[in-house]
């Protein structure tokens, strides 16, 4: 097998035009898929590991209006309702039938330090929850505290800033006990997180899915922050007795689905009887008769969640095919190059083959000469797909600035680059070691 | 030489053609769909807007998150813009062509039950701040528009109970009225079935602001409806300026927006002014850098084929240098030589497109299922079919020319 291994390296410089023809073909499928599918591993990988497992969003139907007949022709998907009324989700909160719960969204406000050497003004978007988000989601914290649910009851103004704003704003990490004013009031910092961004932004989409660059900068409680008078982003439709409108962007959280609910059921009981829970929920709201709604209720997963929003963007699994049938043509490209190069020794195989070898050592030393040529492809496809990774970075579509190579898919890099080695190899290995001796010896 | 001949040195030596023809039918294939995704991306980028292009600018994201601007103030502006030096007409407008913040969406329902999703754009005299061709029909009557805005949206304001005026285009009347006159018809959307609206005017063309969906036929898939803007946290206009004068009309509207809306905007204004053709530009961004990656994989895959049927054919020749030399001796002519290894690839080529259309068939049918993408329209298979073929050709014309180039005399010797 060593020797097989010499013959294969000898049998690479050869050639060398053609070794370098192979090469750089190989180089240029591997790197277009691997670009592609680095893209798509960073973009389809777990947001929480470990935990979104058993993370599920629950969604009661209890907006009083009609339901309404959306079959739209311009491609926009509204029937992906998912957020709760207000009432609804602290109703469920105080009857606690979960491990862990919260209301969340994610709002995009004005936040300023007052205390500051010099006032500052950021811009940035916060997380409006309640207190058992920082054990459900995981948030660690760097300093101080999370807030309790008495703290939701009785509406605190406390926040927990990230360290990155905490640094912007107080120039320190230590800036518990600090004050930070968000809408009408001023919030008292009571704790530092670490930064916390999962890809996606799984627990509020509507905000934003994936980003490199924006995360949620602060945790506020729910209540205090609308006691502050800031509004909610976006709903999922209002009661139709609710008073009229204020703005064009801002939500009446009392009458509008406004917040997503998550849950955390860490057992497939529990799931069963959260679920019936649910219906449950649904099926007791009486000030629903008159609609014409049934009792809608869902528990969704995470993963079934991503899915049914179709957050990975079609184009780029489009691209990721695209890529692979063009692996696909390279390596018939190389099949034929190697085919061509085999059988022109044709006379020393023969030779081989007449001195003894049998046609597995030939077999082998042609596979070996295929997987090398392969391997050397997918060495210098690991700096053009580098390079192919920066390309996508540069265009600005939200979600590009996450493509980068993680050490899994170095490893895949290099998998494929043999598996590649192997599949194109054998066809014309084989073929190889079909010559006959008499017949070459003869001819040569 | 017969085809039979041909057929039978083919079948005697399979590697090769096959390894040929397999190569050919995944070029098909890759080129058939790319080719086919490139037009989806084109078509946008070619269709009529039907605007009066150079002489549109647009001001968009007049925005403010503690005002909530209302109808005087959007109307106050509108005067303003129109009063600028340099400018014609001002529109204050909700919904602008090749700006996809807002959009307005609509299924629209002829009296036959033929539905089509449209985008409708919002504002008072849009047909001529546009520089929009009327073919059929009227403008609207200023007594016609009314007020929209958050007011008007909410759940205690009646809806007005006569149908409401709309402005179709062109391809929007052939694909509601089979091509009978719209004017005057009713329309319905499939939403809100209550509500009525009828057709007092068709355009020539107007492009819509949706613009992955301007495809296949749809760019045109725009109305305009009589609405005034009314209360509104976002406003954006569209302004007609006197190309003569655009420099003067551009830092004139800048001044205005600033001087109407500065206040309220605050510091962190996100307005944008831009001529059409900026705007444009920047919304076909997404589109371009597509296409690029749609050229990148072409020149690729042609260049891999090419070079793979030339690799290929150059090594048979060489094989088969001595029969050619036989040949040659027996009377064969050049010409002849470069036919038959021409022809042969043509054959081989041949049967690697008939392969690869069939597979370009599956695997947009494959893509369709997965992913939003229309049907691969057949015509896209012969045209894929025929550019692979003529790559094969012009791949093999150097090996071929090679060939031809033996001289008689191998025949005699051994190699």
């Amino acid at each position: 097998m060593r020797y097989n291994l010499m013959l294969a390296w000898h049998g690479l410089k050869r050639f060398p035009r053609s070794t370098i023809l192979a090469v750089l073909t190989v180089a240029m499928g591997l790197a277009a898929t691997m670009t592609t599918l680095a893209l798509l591993h960073q973009l389809t990988a777990d947001p929480l590991p470990g935990r979104s497992g058993h993370l599920y969003l629950a969604w009661v139907d209890t907006v009083r209006a009609k339901p309404l007949a959306i079959q739209s022709l311009n491609g926009i998907n509204p029937s992906n309702y998912h957020r709760i009324k207000l009432d609804d989700a602290q109703e469920m909160l105080h009857e606690h039938r979960a491990t862990w719960q919260a209301a969340m969204t994610s709002v995009y406000t004005e936040m300023t330090a007052n205390d500051a050497v010099h006032p500052h003004v950021k811009h940035a978007y916060l997380l409006a929850t309640t207190a058992e988000f920082q054990p459900m989601l995981g948030v660690g914290l760097r300093s101080g505290r999370s807030w309790t649910a008495a703290e939701d009851a009785a509406r605190a103004p406390v926040v927990v800033i990230d360290e990155a704003l905490a640094q912007e704003l107080f120039g320190s990490i230590q800036a518990v006990g600090r004050e930070l004013k968000i809408g009408s009031h001023e919030f008292q910092v009571i704790g530092v997180s670490a930064p916390f961004s999962p890809q996606p932004h799984f627990y509020d989409l509507s905000a934003m899915s994936f980003s490199g660059s924006r995360r949620d900068l602060a945790f506020v409680p729910l209540g205090a922050l609308l006691d502050a008078g800031v509004d909610l982003a976006g709903n999922d439709g209002c009661d139709e007795d609710a008073p009229k409108k204020r703005t064009m962007f801002g939500t009446d959280a009392a009458h509008c689905a406004a917040v997503s609910y998550w849950v955390d059921l860490p057992s497939k009981a529990q799931v069963d009887a959260f679920g019936d829970y649910l219906q449950h929920y649904a099926a007791n709201q009486k000030a629903l008769a008159g609609f014409g709604k049934p009792p809608r209720s869902e528990l969704t997963g995470v993963g079934a969640w991503l899915s049914k929003q179709n957050v990975v963007p079609d184009n780029v699994r489009l691209n990721a095919w695209l890529a692979g049938s063009f692996l696909l043509l390279c390596m018939a490209n190389v099949a034929g190059l190697l085919a061509a190069r085999f059988l022109r020794r044709g006379g020393e195989i023969g030779i081989r083959r007449a001195l003894g070898a049998p046609r597995v050592a030939i077999f082998q030393q042609h596979v070996f000469e295929a997987s090398l040529i392969c391997l050397l492809g997918g060495l210098l496809a690991w700096p053009l797909t580098l390079f192919g990774l920066w390309t996508l970075r540069l265009q600005d579509n939200g979600f590009t600035d996450l493509a980068r190579l993680d050490p899994s898919m170095f490893g895949a890099l290099f998998a494929l680059a043999l598996a590649v080695g192997l599949l194109t190899g054998w066809l014309p290995a084989w073929r190889a070691s079909r010559v006959e001796p008499g017949l070459q010896v003869k001819s040569a | 030489m017969s085809l039979r001949i041909m057929f039978k040195m083919l079948q005697r030596h399979a590697l090769m053609p096959t390894l040929v023809m397999l190569q050919v039918a995944l070029a098909c294939a890759i080129l058939c769909n790319v080719l086919f995704l490139v037009w989806q991306r084109v078509q946008p980028m070619v269709a009529p807007s039907g605007l009066a292009e150079d002489e549109l600018v647009l001001v968009d994201q007049i925005f403010s998150r503690t005002h909530t601007f209302s109808a005087a103030e959007a109307h106050a502006g509108q005067l303003a813009l129109a009063h600028t030096p340099g400018v014609r007409s001002a529109s204050s407008a909700l919904g602008l062509p090749m700006i996809g913040m807002v959009m307005v969406d609509y299924n629209l329902k002829s009296p036959k039950g033929v539905t089509v999703g449209v985008n409708g754009y919002f504002g008072e005299g849009l047909v001529k701040t546009l520089g929009l061709q009327l073919v059929e029909g009227r403008d609207f009557l200023p007594s016609e528009y009314r007020d929209f805005g958050i007011t008007q949206q909410s759940s205690d304001v009646d809806k007005p109970s006569s149908p409401e005026p709309v402005i179709i285009t062109q391809s929007l009347e052939r694909q509601l009225f089979d091509g009978q006159s719209a004017v005057g018809k009713n329309l319905s959307v499939t939403d809100d079935p209550e509500h009525g609206y009828f057709v007092v005017g068709v355009v020539r063309h107007l492009l819509r602001n949706q613009l992955t969906l301007a495809t296949d036929g749809r760019g045109d898939n725009t109305l305009l409806a009589a609405k005034r803007i009314g209360d509104t946290a976002l406003l954006s206009y569209a302004v007609r300026i006197d190309p003569a004068m655009r420099d003067v009309a551009m830092h004139g509207i800048s001044e205005t927006v600033k001087r109407q809306f500065g206040a309220e905007m605050g510091e962190d204004a996100q307005v944008r002014i831009a001529t059409y053709a900026q705007t444009r530009h920047e919304a076909l961004k997404s589109q371009r850098a597509a296409l690029w990656l749609f050229a990148g994989v072409t020149i690729a895959v042609i260049l891999v084929t090419a070079i793979g049927i030339m690799g290929l054919t150059g090594f048979w020749v060489q094989r088969r240098t001595r029969q050619i030399g036989i040949q040659r001796a027996l009377g064969a002519r050049r010409s002849q030589v470069l036919r038959y290894f021409m022809l042969e690839n043509l054959l081989i080529a041949g049967g690697g497109v008939l392969v690869g259309m069939a597979l370009a068939y599956v695997a947009n049918g494959l893509l369709m299922h997965y992913y939003e993408l229309p049907r691969l329209p057949w015509n896209y298979l012969p045209i894929g079919g025929a550019a692979v073929l003529l790559l094969g050709q012009l791949a093999v014309l150097a090996p071929a020319r090679r060939a031809a180039e033996v001289p008689p005399v191998v025949a005699t010797r051994a190699i």
